[in-house]
């Protein structure tokens, strides 16, 4: 059951506490506004009791209470909702800005953990899901209380005995809520696995709608998905069923009340206090309405904390080292001994790895796929950190450069590169946010950009990206190729950037590389034969282990 | 007004198989908005008469009452259940149906548009949708027995209070919600476009991180981030304020009513005009009560319309190829072939395909060599009827292809494209998409085949394992393989194969390639391929360029 989780548990407790600024006018307006209507009854019960058994004769005195009251009331509860509405705001925007800074400090590597989807739901959808639980849970929650202990307070200044029958209906309620809620809790827990299934599974069929319809079995998929959603409809109602029933205990608590009331108003009590007690029934019973409507918000957070609980930790401080000086004549490399592995079930990455690298080399590394390739670039980017051994950058420790200033140093260049929904020239822009129209124009050219913008409809103000024009493989290599150019690093690291192409186009796109590398310090990964005449050295690379020139010659 | 009206009278259309359970919900809840009328208005006099001590009926009354109690709690919690149930259905249905107009239309990918923004519309807004009959319909329909129950009530007493009241339940039941639903077309719409909006933003950073990380980006991503989420944030918070707004009214016009009630009390006092006054006052109660929902649906009206609209636009959009319902000609054999055929993708793209003639005889294997754009792609598109060709014309076994049906071309022709999916299930219900009825032999045979038995193999759970959200649980060749093996898998005697070893080394593509010929001995391959390695035994190879296929060595 999700109460037992204590991650989710203390999550959510925390939550509230970073909250409370928020929540507290919400709570507060609606404390005044149960006051207001403690007010209103005690008008209406007023003028009632006097159309019951007065004079013939207009009391002005109560209406005009009651209208004042009327207006006060629902100005507070306006201000309520807008109060409400900036809580679930705050809370979400907090908790947004939190966990986007937690997933750009865990950086690519969370990539290998977990589906993009899978992070992107939870930044967008699960915390969506909270507003309720800022805006209307923690409030309700709070006023639950309050507000029923603030009516019996006015209940007991005109009748003791009164105030002790309504404490006892109120008291049904949570006995009643609980016992229908040892239910509740199951079920809803099973709801809420099934209602993720589906919504899973509906999101997987979407993305691979393609393939179903060419293999002819969209319709049995959708057959499956009616399925599906019948069993999400049968666990839901399972749910609401106890839901409704716990509301159903507080109608059956509030009708008790009410005809306890009657029967001693019927005993010939005065019509006024008996009248002002029975219209604070219903007063007393709305923030326990509230609070039960509530309730779903609360599960909802649950769900929501399940998710963002699993997200990688808030990052460590960085490291309080200074930031290195790059000299103007170009970074130089080493690796001493470095031994990395992803996972230690699958074996080293990389195993007592050594090499040099003076500035403005180049160095291509050779292997079958697996052999480690990539491992070296992610470790120059920073990505990973090794295990054993260190990699320094003109003789500084990698660990000791903070991100920013490893990034000012470094391009880099990956098998298929990320467009981002924008236009072209913003793409290449993403290289270097200050750079000139003029210096986006430049690079795009040297890059060979402009050749195939100029078949676009507005060239490079053209769309790309989610929902614009799709790119083929050559040509969002040259838009790395153009960030590259923008950036002008001096440290230049290639990742396999043909992979994807034919030989024309590496053919290509090798020689914009071969004049992007002049002046800098380049390496490049690949076991395409094209990429090896890039020139520089050559490092081959088998299982994690330097290959050398006589074990070559003896395979 | 009218405009956003039709799409969710189109939705409410789609819902016309659950009408019988829809109507008996409502059914259910008019029949417990009377009983309840019935209570109150029994209640204010009992318990008025009690105070007064005009009690002579009151223990019979007393039976009435506990008896409308029970009804009343009875049908109020059977119309909830009766009334969700029927909501659930129908927006179960809606999903689906949503899902067969996708696949309708998605052959060839979801094309141009945003992943982020379908995923918004299949979650957000069919979600949206369930305030439709819970929220407008079943309140909008118990006025029509609350209004006259209050006017009837209330002209026992007094006929300008009955006037008066039936002005402030109509205020609330129509004019309110009207006045907040015309403003909330526009809003409606921003609030969709700004969740989608911050949908892709988020995939983008999250899909870029290695971008993102690599040129120092966080910050810039960061602020885009919460620029998007801010925009959302100010959509939400004037969505929240028109509710507010419509609540206040809502308020504002309960108390007015309760407020003339007192007020005409009052002036008629006392006894039995004073029993009348406590029992329109527990009417008016209960009337106001039921209706206070109204105006707060009414501000949610654009949003629910302008989901509705983006639920169909994605649905419905038009298909462009004639489908016929049979093959109007039968196919002597599945020799495939390709006639000065001219297509492009948009109005305003280059043509692709220029005047392209070629040809793939029955059980013969093909390549097709041509450099990344020069329209491969296209011509896997068009063979599987995904595109129609603008001039010329295809045919499959002499059958023209505007003669075939999509499927039964589909059920010929197998594919396996750079994007084919692997769908988060297990690899066995992986395989079997190609063919349901395959046996184990059958399933390791196409393992085998393409080169991913042994790794299956060595799995504690085999053919059981769960291949994970698009195959994330194997790597990229493992899982470029296991799609391999599902297109071998297929009984299509035709066997499209694009790029299928992008993203292989070198050694497993030869592997692969030199198995192929065994592999699909006695079907057709149309091989695409941006180069060849020298180990594939073909029997034509055709070089694209200019769009126009040339034959070159075989």
């Amino acid at each position: 059951m999700s109460e037992k989780n204590p991650a989710q548990a203390a999550w959510l407790k925390a939550e509230s506490r970073a909250a409370r600024k928020f929540v507290a006018p919400v709570l507060a307006l609606g404390l005044v506004g149960v006051a207001l209507g403690i007010g209103q009854a005690a008008a209406i019960a007023a003028v009632l009791a006097h159309a019951l058994v007065g004079s013939p004769r207009v009391v002005w005195g109560p209406l005009a209470g009651f209208a004042l009251l009327a207006v006060l009331r629902a100005g507070t509860s306006f201000a309520g909702e807008i109060a409400a509405s900036k809580a679930g705001i705050a809370g979400r925007r907090r908790l947004r800005n939190d966990v986007m800074a937690r997933l750009f400090a865990a950086g690519p590597a969370l990539l290998r953990r977990h589906h993009s989807g899978e992070i992107a739901t939870a930044a967008i959808d699960r915390i969506e899901g909270l507003d309720g639980f800022y805006g209307r849970w923690l409030p309700a929650a709070g006023l639950a209380v309050a507000g029923p202990a603030l009516v019996l307070l006015a209940a007991a200044l005109v009748d003791l005995r009164a105030a002790a029958l309504l404490f006892l209906a109120g008291l049904l309620v949570p006995v009643g809520m609980a016992l229908a809620g040892i239910g509740a809790a199951r079920a809803a827990r099973r709801q809420f696995v099934a209602m993720a299934r589906l919504q899973a599974r509906f999101l997987d069929r979407v993305r691979g709608i393609a393939t179903l319809v060419l293999y002819g079995r969209a319709e049995d998929e959708a057959a499956q998905l009616a399925l599906a959603a019948d069993e999400l409809r049968r666990r839901t109602l399972r749910v609401l069923r106890v839901a409704f029933l716990s509301s159903t205990i507080l109608d059956v608590a509030m009708v008790a009340a009410l005809i306890g009331f009657a029967l001693s108003a019927a005993r010939g009590a005065a019509p006024m206090p008996a009248l002002f007690l029975l219209l604070l029934v219903p007063e007393f019973f709305a923030p326990l309405r509230a609070f039960a409507l509530a309730y779903q918000d609360r599960m909802q957070a649950h769900a929501s904390a399940e998710a963002l609980s699993a997200l990688p930790p808030a990052p460590a401080p960085a490291p309080a080292l200074a930031v290195r000086h790059v000299t103007a004549s170009g970074v130089s490399v080493a690796f001493e001994g470095v031994s990395y592995s992803w996972d230690p079930a699958r074996g080293p990455a990389l195993e007592d790895v050594s090499f040099r690298l003076r500035a403005g080399e180049s160095l291509v590394l050779v292997g079958p796929s697996g052999a480690g390739k990539s491992t070296i670039i992610e470790m120059l980017l920073g990505f990973i950190r090794p295990d054993r051994g260190r990699v320094t950058l003109n003789g500084a420790d990698i660990a000791t450069i903070v991100p920013a200033a490893l990034a000012e140093l470094t391009a880099w260049i990956g098998q298929k590169p990320m467009i981002f929904a924008g236009t072209l020239a913003e793409n290449i822009r993403f290289a270097r946010p200050s750079a000139s129209d003029e210096a986006v124009r430049e690079a795009a050219r040297l890059a060979r950009v402009d050749a195939f913008a100029a078949h676009l409809p507005h060239g490079l103000d053209t769309e790309i990206g989610e929902g614009g024009f799709g790119l083929s493989g050559g040509e969002a290599q040259r838009v790395a190729i153009a960030r590259a150019y923008l950036k002008n690093a001096p440290l230049l690291l290639l990742d396999e950037p043909t992979a994807h192409l034919d030989p024309a186009t590496e053919a290509e796109v090798i020689e914009s590389l071969r004049r992007l590398a002049i002046g800098r310090t380049v390496i490049l990964a690949s076991h395409s034969a094209a990429a090896r005449e890039f020139g520089g050295r050559r490092l081959d690379l088998r299982q994690g282990r330097i290959v050398t020139a006589a074990e070559r010659g003896a395979a | 007004m009218k405009a956003a009206l039709r799409p969710v009278l189109r939705i409410m259309a789609l819902w016309r198989q659950r009408f019988p359970m829809l109507t008996l919900g409502l059914v259910i809840a008019l029949a417990s908005v009377a009983v309840g009328v019935g209570l109150m208005a029994s209640a204010g006099a009992r318990l008025a008469g009690a105070l007064v001590g005009v009690g002579a009926g009151a223990v019979l009354l007393a039976g009435w009452v506990r008896g409308l109690g029970v009804a009343r709690i009875v049908l109020r919690y059977l119309e909830r259940l009766v009334a969700h149930d029927a909501t659930f259905r129908a927006l179960g249905d809606l999903r689906v149906w949503f899902f067969r107009g996708l696949a309708r239309r998605a052959a060839g990918g979801l094309g141009f548009l945003r992943a982020g923004d379908m995923l918004a519309r299949v979650v957000n807004d069919v979600e949206a949708l369930d305030g439709l009959y819970l929220r407008l319909l079943i309140p909008l329909s118990a006025v029509l027995v609350l209004l006259p129950a209050v006017v009837v009530f209330a002209a026992r007493q007094s006929l300008a209070l009955a006037a008066t009241l039936a002005v402030l339940v109509a205020f609330v039941a129509f004019f309110l919600p009207w006045r907040a639903a015309r403003g909330t077309l526009a809003r409606g719409e921003h609030l969709s476009r700004a969740i989608a909006q911050l949908r892709i933003t988020v995939l983008d950073a999250v899909s870029g991180l290695r971008e993102v990380r690599a040129f120092g980006a966080e910050g810039r991503m960061l602020a885009l981030v919460q620029a998007r989420s801010s925009t959302l944030f100010e959509a939400q918070h004037d969505e929240a304020r028109g509710l507010a707004r419509a609540s206040f009214a809502t308020m504002l016009a309960a108390q007015a009513a309760l407020f003339a009630v007192l007020l005409a009390a009052s002036l008629r006092p006392a006894g039995a005009a004073g029993i009348a006054s406590a029992t329109t006052l527990f009417l008016t109660l209960a009337a106001f009560e039921a209706i206070a929902l109204l105006p707060r649906a009414g501000a949610l009206a654009g949003r629910i319309s302008a989901a509705a609209r983006r639920v169909l636009e994605n649905a419905e959009a038009p298909v462009h190829s004639y489908e016929p319902p049979a093959p109007i000609l039968t196919p002597r054999g599945f020799a495939l072939r390709f006639e000065a055929v001219s297509f492009r993708w948009r109005e305003d793209r280059r043509p692709v395909l220029d005047g392209l003639t070629l040809e793939v005889p029955e059980g013969a294997h093909v390549a097709v060599l041509g450099p990344s754009g020069a329209g491969k792609s296209t011509l896997a598109a068009l063979a599987l009827k995904i595109a129609s060709p603008e001039s010329g014309r295809l045919s499959l076994g002499g059958a023209d292809y505007a003669a075939l049906p999509a499927d039964f071309i589909r059920r010929h022709v197998a594919w396996l494209g750079q994007t084919t999916h692997l769908f988060d299930d297990t690899i066995r219900a992986n395989l079997r998409l190609a063919r349901p009825d395959a046996n184990e032999p059958a399933l390791w045979q196409a393992l085998e085949a393409a080169r991913i038995a042994d790794v299956v193999r060595d799995l504690p759970d085999g053919l059981d394992t769960w291949v994970g959200e698009g195959g994330t649980r194997f790597s990229g060749g493992q899982g470029r393989r296991l799609a391999l093996a599902r297109a071998l898998l297929s009984p299509a005697p035709i066997l499209i194969l694009d790029e299928p070893c992008a993203g292989l080394d070198a050694a497993t593509e030869r592997a692969f390639l030199a198995t192929l010929n065994e592999a699909a001995a006695g079907r057709s391959v149309l091989l695409i391929t941006h180069r060849l390695t020298g180990v594939e035994r073909l029997d034509r190879i055709w070089r694209l360029a200019g769009g126009k296929a040339i034959a070159a060595a075989g």
